[in-house]
């Protein structure tokens, strides 16, 4: 539905007198006054008066103006777009979960913990570790947890350990959480073929970059762990994983796995079988949870039966038939939540889990792998394919066929635009230059995933016969493209 | 698979086309020894019938309440259909992080609407897209008072925090070389002015303060700004029940630098804890040490009127270990139901609510003194909760009200009050409710 006009902020539209909620009247006495005066609330500048006829039509209008899911493939490399099964909702809004109280008696929230401990014995199998918390709130917060365990597990032995290591292929979250878990980031080098270079590696400007060879030689027993994407951010599983897990627990580090992709992996390999002491999974991206426009979502760490006395409290523990929280940790690192995480995410992620079953998640994965490659092979001699290496569920283009006529990245993703589609992941991971990163996950069907090669060829050709046309995409968005550096410059980040 | 487009022929074509012969060829670079050998331990799939009545099942094994006074930084609302179905809309939920902005204009516009209002509630002047709840909101605006006063590194918190934020922030806190937490007590269930001072000195950054705190006192913080800013630290407001702020002036314009909070009062349940909706607002100058997305207004090539994210050199997509935080993904969606009820609210519906709040908790106040069991422990000012003495035992009283079907106050005990309880009512306690609850307790019936 195309909107008459650019929807104004909803402050714009507020005329004094009008409202949008009602109150039943007070069947108690007023409020007596025991405010000091300075600390009573004043007039209100930035809220509107309007109706609900206005709030709602507000909305719409906005709505429109976003691409979701359900308008069809949603490409972005690494996070996962699947399609967000209504079931899901439905169970998440059941009142019996939703009115509940995180503070109430164990025994009043019986259902809620035996949701939440089922949650976690499917995760356990799924990721092949000892145990799993659900209370990360995200997956940054997931990888702060799972990498303070690490942290608690070397100070338990009386060792400071000072880095950790990742590689260059890595999502940004993961330098930004070993800082905030107060270690040094060492970055590893990323081998011609994708996946961590044992050796050293040489630069274009020469420069030669330890490998993790030299690393693990020259830093010993510094090094707390390693914080590895498997597969990584180019598609490509890091098939020495076990070595260097080895390699490392040969110096008492530890391996900690970003499981952002783990769509590749469900029913087909379990980290717990290859070396890994903790990781994380992305309900929002592997378990079908919806994204919201940037979250909520829910970052569930799973570690090793030596890790597991560090874990958040509580832990939610079964004995017969009765649920427990387990407050009583003493080598807990803490919580990391008010309370217990993303109960609703955690409750969509189990309604999924049940609905695919064991079986039906292998199968999504493998759909997920199928529908990535046919993306490559389709788009492989159109699109420059900068690593050949074999890819699981996503894969990684560039620019450079396309750089001679002018066109970049950026003007790909909004050719994408144009024709009907949200572009892929842009300008990562930050090894490929001019990187298109795709991923169209198993929710795909072959015409959707057809359209969208016919998308492609389609700005391909455009960037050989007109490429000016391309640099001046978007044109059938609600806007084109922003300045982005005067918002920067000078950034207005509000209406007054 | 009803959520997987698979049919036998197309999946032929598409593997035809890859050139292999069943999708397990693909799985290639996996190194054999290290696929699984054997199905997983799970069950078998489920039609959604089947899984819909699993998880039904689970639900009514959660007793039900009919009326509840229990909050503690979880309070039960009123939440507005429109708030429901207008956040179900699939443009909304189903939509990633808007760094596409020409199709990600709703998104954007919205959030930029809901740092507007977060900034009239607070009273500063720069807020971001979200954090995950109080607890972590509270903990960033601490990390972001260290960096904002450079070399400090000792924030005090106040005993009067949320016992679950106090907890957060030292798990945060405890990897972090050269930074240091230290309690400020209580006096009369607000902070302990003396104890403060005493405790203030150079290397202070920050110090958090609960307003309304965790014993629902109001704080004054004018008060407590004083000493506070004399020392150089700033100070931080740290809300557990937004809706206060239709009642109590915005910490911002009564000394606050930083207010951080949660939010999850506005248009959303208690769900056991999660998704909540944690915020972080400070001054104009601090903006480049803010965690998290922030959303700004720009214009196109067309010069039309349009949202951004920006100020990204903060965030961990681009500064990687330098970052101002790790977070990436936030709390959009709660941030779209809180930006859609507080729009229905307005101002007259914020204030009315609250005042609404103030009266039932006063009502309940008085009611439950009439009982006998409770006593005050002191005549603070308070919002929509307070704690009271209680002279019986405080198990017996809860489970007499459980099994009335009343979800009691909070046992104060574990938290280090013993032989307290905190009671809360808001819009959604009628008097019929609270008249019942005495009664169930035992009061004389009035």
């Amino acid at each position: 539905m195309l909107n008459r006009e650019r929807e104004p902020l909803i402050f714009e539209r507020s005329v004094p007198g009008k409202v949008g909620m009602d109150l039943p009247p007070l069947d108690v006495p007023e409020a007596r006054d025991t405010r000091p005066e300075h600390l009573r609330r004043g007039p209100f500048q930035a809220l509107p008066s309007v109706s609900e006829v206005e709030v709602i039509r507000h909305f719409t209008r906005l709505s429109h103006d976003n691409y979701g899911v359900d308008d069809g493939i949603y490409p972005l490399g690494s996070c996962t777009m699947k399609h967000n099964p209504r079931l899901n909702e439905r169970v998440a809004s059941l009142p019996s979960f939703a009115e509940s109280h995180p503070l109430s008696d164990p025994l009043d929230v019986q259902g809620n913990l035996a949701a939440l401990f089922t949650l976690q014995e499917w995760l356990k199998e799924i990721t092949g570790l000892a145990a799993v918390t659900l209370q990360p709130s995200a997956g940054a917060s997931g990888e702060l947890t799972g990498v303070m365990l690490i942290r608690a597990h070397h100070v338990a032995l009386g060792a400071s350990r000072r880095v950790i290591l990742i590689p260059d292929s890595g999502h940004g979250t993961n330098p930004a959480t070993a800082a905030m878990a107060g270690y040094e980031v060492v970055e590893l080098p990323s081998a011609p073929d994708g996946t961590i270079s044992f050796e050293d590696v040489v630069d274009h400007a020469g420069r030669t970059h330890p490998g993790l060879l030299s690393l693990v030689q020259d830093l010993g027993s510094e090094i707390a762990g390693a914080m590895i994407t498997n597969p990584n951010t180019l598609g490509v599983f890091e098939h020495r994983i076990q070595e260097i897990a080895d390699l490392l627990h040969g110096t008492g580090a530890l391996l900690y796995m970003d499981g952002a992709n783990m769509n590749a992996l469900v029913g087909v390999a379990r980290p717990g079988d290859f070396g890994v002491d903790v990781m994380h999974l992305n309900l929002h991206k592997t378990f079908s949870t919806p994204h919201g426009g940037g979250g909520p979502g829910a970052g569930p760490v799973a570690c090793t039966a030596q890790l597991a006395p560090f874990l958040p409290r509580p832990l939610v523990t079964r004995e017969g038939e009765r649920y427990h929280l387990d407050w009583d940790r003493p080598q807990s690192i803490g919580k990391v939540h008010g309370f217990f995480g993303n109960f609703g995410i955690a409750l969509r992620a189990l309604t999924y889990c049940l609905s695919h079953g064991g079986d039906g998640l292998r199968a999504a994965t493998l759909r997920a792998i199928v529908n990535a490659n046919y993306l490559r092979k389709r788009l492989e001699g159109t699109y420059h394919l900068p690593i050949p290496s074999p890819t699981l569920h996503e894969v990684v283009f560039n620019d450079a066929n396309l750089l001679p006529a002018g066109i970049h990245t950026l003007d790909v993703a909004k050719g994408l635009i144009d024709r009907g589609f949200h572009p892929p992941t842009i300008y990562f991971p930050l090894i490929i230059p001019g990187a298109l990163m795709i991923e169209p996950t198993e929710s795909e069907s072959k015409a959707e995933l057809d359209a969208f090669v016919a998308a492609m060829e389609d700005i391909a050709r455009e960037a050989k016969n007109d490429p000016e046309a391309l640099h001046q995409a978007p044109v059938r968005a609600s806007l084109r493209r922003m300045d982005e550096t005067t918002a920067a410059r000078k950034p207005v980040l509000r209406w007054i | 698979m009803r959520y997987l487009p698979l049919a036998p022929s197309e999946d032929r074509a598409l593997l035809d086309t890859i050139g292999v012969e069943r999708a397990e060829d693909l799985l290639v670079g996996i190194p054999e020894g290290l696929r699984i050998q054997s199905p997983l331990r799970l069950p078998a799939h489920a039609s959604e019938m089947e899984v819909l009545r699993t998880m039904e099942s689970l639900a009514s094994a959660n007793r039900s309440f009919h009326s509840r006074f229990l909050g503690a930084g979880a309070y039960s609302h009123f939440v507005p259909a429109a708030v429901d179905h207008l956040s179900s809309r699939q443009e909304w939920f189903t939509s990633y992080t808007p760094y596409q902005p020409e199709i990600s204009q709703g998104t954007l516009q919205a959030i930029f609407e809901y740092q507007t209002m977060i900034c009239e509630l607070t009273g500063l002047e720069v807020t971001n897209a979200s954090m995950y709840d109080g607890a972590t909101a509270a903990a960033e605006a601490a990390l972001m008072g260290v960096r904002l006063t450079r070399k400090r590194g000792t924030i005090l918190v106040s005993r009067g925090l949320h016992p679950h934020t106090l907890e957060v922030l030292c798990t945060l806190f405890t990897p972090r070389e050269g930074l240091r937490l230290v309690e400020v007590g209580l006096k009369e269930g607000l902070t302990d002015l003396e104890d403060l001072k005493a405790k203030l000195d150079g290397e202070v950054a920050c110090v958090l303060v609960g307003y309304p705190n965790f014993l629902g006192c109001v704080e004054d913080l004018r008060a407590l700004a004083g000493p506070i800013h004399e020392a150089g630290a700033l100070l931080v407001s740290v809300t557990q029940e937004a809706l206060a702020f239709g009642w109590l002036e915005a910490p911002g314009r009564i000394g606050a630098d930083l207010a951080a909070g949660e939010a999850m009062s506005f248009g959303n349940r208690t769900g056991f804890g999660g998704p909540f909706l944690g915020f972080l607002a400070a001054k104009d100058g601090a903006k480049r040490e803010m965690p998290g997305r922030l959303i700004g207004q720009t214009r196109d090539v067309d010069g039309r009127t349009g949202c951004v994210l920006t100020l990204a050199s903060r965030e961990q997509h681009i500064r990687r270990d330098k970052a101002t935080s790790n977070i990436c993904s936030n709390q959009a969606l709660v941030a779209l139901r809180a930006n859609i009820f507080l729009q229905l609210a307005g101002p007259e519906g914020l204030r009315g609510l609250a005042e609404q709040n103030a009266a039932k908790a006063q009502y309940l106040r008085d009611k439950l003194l009439e009982t006998k069991h409770f006593f005050p422990l002191w005549e603070t000012p308070f919002f929509n909760e307070f704690a009271l003495g209680c002279r019986g035992d405080v198990k017996a009283l809860q489970a007499a009200c459980r099994e009335a079907g009343i979800l009691p106050g909070l046992d104060l005990e574990p938290y280090g009050w013993p032989g307290a309880m905190l009671w809360c009512a808001t819009e959604l306690n009628t008097r019929e409710d609270m008249d019942r609850l005495a009664q169930v307790l035992g009061a004389p019936p009035c």
